[in-house]
Parts: structure tokens; C-alpha cells; sequence
């Protein structure tokens, strides 16, 4: 009796430990991702709404992959896709999808980030405007990042199931 | 009246053999100014183009053996210079950044600026960018800019680099002490300043369309 008492107060504790690393999870990569998109909103001490995109087009250009209209395009919505999810995932609304879409968006750059390492490119990554380190550097973080929003997107996953079966 | 005349006459003989004299010493002392004074003095505006005016300054720390650079130059601040300095639009100033993996940058910065204080700056820059294949290989600079630029140009320009040194590298020095002042590390490293803010521009080289469009818009901003 006690043994089983104490496996079934052990489970809720296991749970709310994991949901709080998730809860954290998830509102560390959103505060990242509204500080990526602040970076290259704000910087020289002030803010660049109307023409972030030019320096920022530079920055991805210089990572010698896309064709320029792709370019110019993702220079316009990257900071902005990157502030909306960002506060998504502060405010914890639609995270297993928003998890998903981060993943995906991580899964992206460090293709770019291991292509510039790899051809030796000696680039700013842009990944946080004008504060950026080296590619190399930018990679690991990208991978720690990753490794967060895909633990968050599971973790949605799992206790969306978990509510649906309960009801 | 007679006497008069002859001394108006004296007068006017005197002042006309002095005043070119007196200007040529002027165009002497600048020229000297230029090829001998101490070592403090400043070459960036021989290794600039256009007017110091220009409501855009743009500045690039390069390196004559980096690669980029080349691509840099031959690319985007050619077509850069064609295209906003006669307009009057865009001031655009060399600072030489020569990095110690390049084994021969140092030399052809040296010899860049010896054709700054010569005149020739800009053809000896097309020279070292286009042919970068040919001396970075050899390390025969010299070689190189004497079969582009013409011999006088040339003799100038070796008896500068000869004669010249210690201001030359006081030149290259105090560029490079500018650019690690603002963390330049690698090159091409590309400031642009618009109504007195400094905006650095992402490393690595700027494709020209892009930058254009920046400039357009700062231009527009007037």
C-alpha cells in the first residue's frame, strides 16, 4: 500500500518536473527568437523599421546560397516570423505547432550556418544583426536551440494527447 | 615721367617673375607636403575618390591579396564609383587592412600607397585586384603593376616606395589601428556614414544591387 502510494505521488512530481524544463524550454527559444528579430530591428542605438531589410538582404546574401529575389524576400519576413514566433512561445499559444515551425526555421539555418563553416566563408552569420559571432560558433547554439524546440514541440504533442484521452 | 614709367616697368617685371615663383614654391611646398613630410601625414585622400562633400562616405577596410576583396572590388565598388562618384552622391575612401595570412598584402599596401603619393592610386588598385592571380602567387608586385602602369608612372612610384617608406608604413598603420579601434577582424570590412551615423555593413563583400538600393534609399532620405 505504501509502495504504490508513494510510485503514484512519484509520477506527478516526474510530470511536473518535466513540465516545468518545458515551460522553460519554451519561454527560453521564444525570448531568443524576439531578441533575433530585435537585433535586426534595433541596432546603432536605434530603430530600423523601414530599413532593416537592406542590411539584413547583405547578410543573407553573403551566405552565397540563394538567388537575390529569395533573398530580398526572406530579409522582409525573417524578423517578423521571427518576433511572431518568439511571442508565441512566450505566451505558450499553439506550441506544439509553433515548436514544429521553429524546428523546421533551426533546421534551416544550420544548413546555412554548416555550408558557410564548411566553404570556409568568413561571414557574420546575421542570425542576431550586428552582435553575431562566426558561423562555427552560431551552429552550436543553433544545435542547443534545436534540441530545446524539438523537446517543447514533443512535449506539446504528448500532452495534448494526454488531455485528449483524458476527456 | 620717363622715370616713372621705367618704374612702373621694373615693377611689373619683378612681380612677374616672382609671383610664378612664389606660387611655384607654394605648389612645391604642397608637393613636398606630399612626398616628404613627417610621418604623421595622412594619405587617405589620395586613396579616396570623390568629393569629400558627398552626402554618403563610404569607407572599406581591404586587403589587396583577400580574395573577397577582389570580388568586392571588382564587382560592386567599381560599379559603385562609376556609377555615384561623377554624380557627386558617394565619397569613397580605401583603408589598407592587409592580414598577416596573406603573405604578400603587406608589400602590395605598401606599394599602393607609393602610388598614392604618386597619383596613381586608382589604376594601381584595378591593377592589384585584377591581376591578384598573378602576383599572389609570385609575389612579383612590382613586376605586375610595371606592365599596367607607364613607365614614368612607374619610375615615380618606385622612387617613392624606395625613398618613402617609413610614411608608408605609418600610412598603412594608421588605418589599420582605425579599423581594430572599430573591430575590424577580416576584410572586406565596409562602413557607410549618412548624416553623421556610421553603419557597418555585414563582412564578407556586398553584392552591388544590394548595396544600391541601400544608397537609393539613403540618398531619398535627404
Amino acid at each position: 500500500m505504501s509502495q504504490a502510494s508513494s510510485i503514484a505521488m512519484e509520477r506527478p512530481r516526474t510530470r511536473s518536473k518535466v513540465g516545468f524544463f518545458l515551460i522553460a524550454a519554451r519561454i527560453v527559444l521564444g525570448l531568443v527568437f524576439v531578441y533575433a528579430a530585435y537585433a535586426k530591428l534595433h541596432f546603432n542605438g536605434t530603430w530600423h523599421l523601414r530599413d532593416y531589410y537592406f542590411l539584413f538582404a547583405m547578410g543573407i546574401d553573403s551566405y552565397r546560397m540563394l538567388p537575390l529575389v529569395i533573398v530580398e524576400w526572406m530579409a522582409r519576413i525573417l524578423p517578423w516570423l521571427e518576433l511572431g514566433l518568439g511571442a508565441l512561445l512566450v505566451v505558450g499559444a499553439g506550441v506544439r505547432w509553433v515548436g514544429l515551425v521553429v524546428s523546421a526555421l533551426l533546421v534551416i539555418f544550420m544548413v546555412a550556418l554548416a555550408h558557410a563553416a564548411l566553404g570556409g566563408l568568413e561571414i557574420n552569420c546575421g542570425c542576431f544583426g550586428n552582435s553575431s559571432v562566426k558561423p562555427s560558433r552560431e551552429l552550436m547554439l543553433d544545435a542547443g536551440l534545436l534540441a530545446l524546440a524539438l523537446a517543447v514541440s514533443v512535449g506539446g504533442f504528448l500532452s495534448h494527447r494526454a488531455r485528449k484521452s483524458q476527456a | 615721367m620717363n622715370r616713372f614709367c621705367v618704374k612702373v616697368l621694373v615693377l611689373i617685371a619683378l612681380g612677374g617673375s616672382l609671383l610664378p615663383a612664389l606660387l611655384g614654391a607654394g605648389s612645391r611646398q604642397s608637393s613636398l607636403g606630399t612626398k616628404s613630410a613627417a610621418p604623421a601625414q595622412d594619405l587617405t585622400a589620395l586613396k579616396s575618390a570623390g568629393s569629400r562633400e558627398a552626402p554618403i562616405t563610404i569607407e572599406v577596410f581591404s586587403d589587396y591579396q583577400c580574395p573577397q576583396c577582389r570580388v568586392f572590388y571588382l564587382d560592386t565598388a567599381r560599379q559603385l564609383m562609376q556609377t555615384y562618384i561623377p554624380a557627386g552622391k558617394v565619397y569613397y575612401v580605401h583603408r589598407d587592412f592587409p592580414l598577416s595570412m596573406h603573405s604578400h598584402s603587406r608589400e602590395a599596401a605598401r606599394w599602393a600607397n607609393a602610388a598614392a603619393m604618386a597619383g596613381v592610386f586608382q589604376s594601381t588598385e584595378e591593377t592589384l585586384y585584377s591581376k591578384q592571380d598573378q602576383w599572389g602567387s609570385t609575389g612579383k608586385i612590382e613586376d605586375t603593376l610595371a606592365s599596367a602602369l607607364s613607365p614614368a608612372d612607374m619610375k615615380k612610384v618606385r622612387a617613392i616606395e624606395a625613398t618613402q617608406g617609413a610614411q608608408i608604413d605609418a600610412a598603412i598603420a594608421r588605418d589599420m589601428a582605425l579599423g581594430e579601434s572599430r573591430g575590424v577582424n577580416g576584410t572586406p570590412s565596409i562602413y557607410v556614414f549618412h548624416k553623421g551615423q556610421m553603419t557597418p555593413l555585414p563582412p564578407g563583400g556586398v553584392n552591388y544591387s544590394l548595396l544600391k538600393q541601400y544608397i537609393d534609399y539613403l540618398l531619398q532620405q535627404r
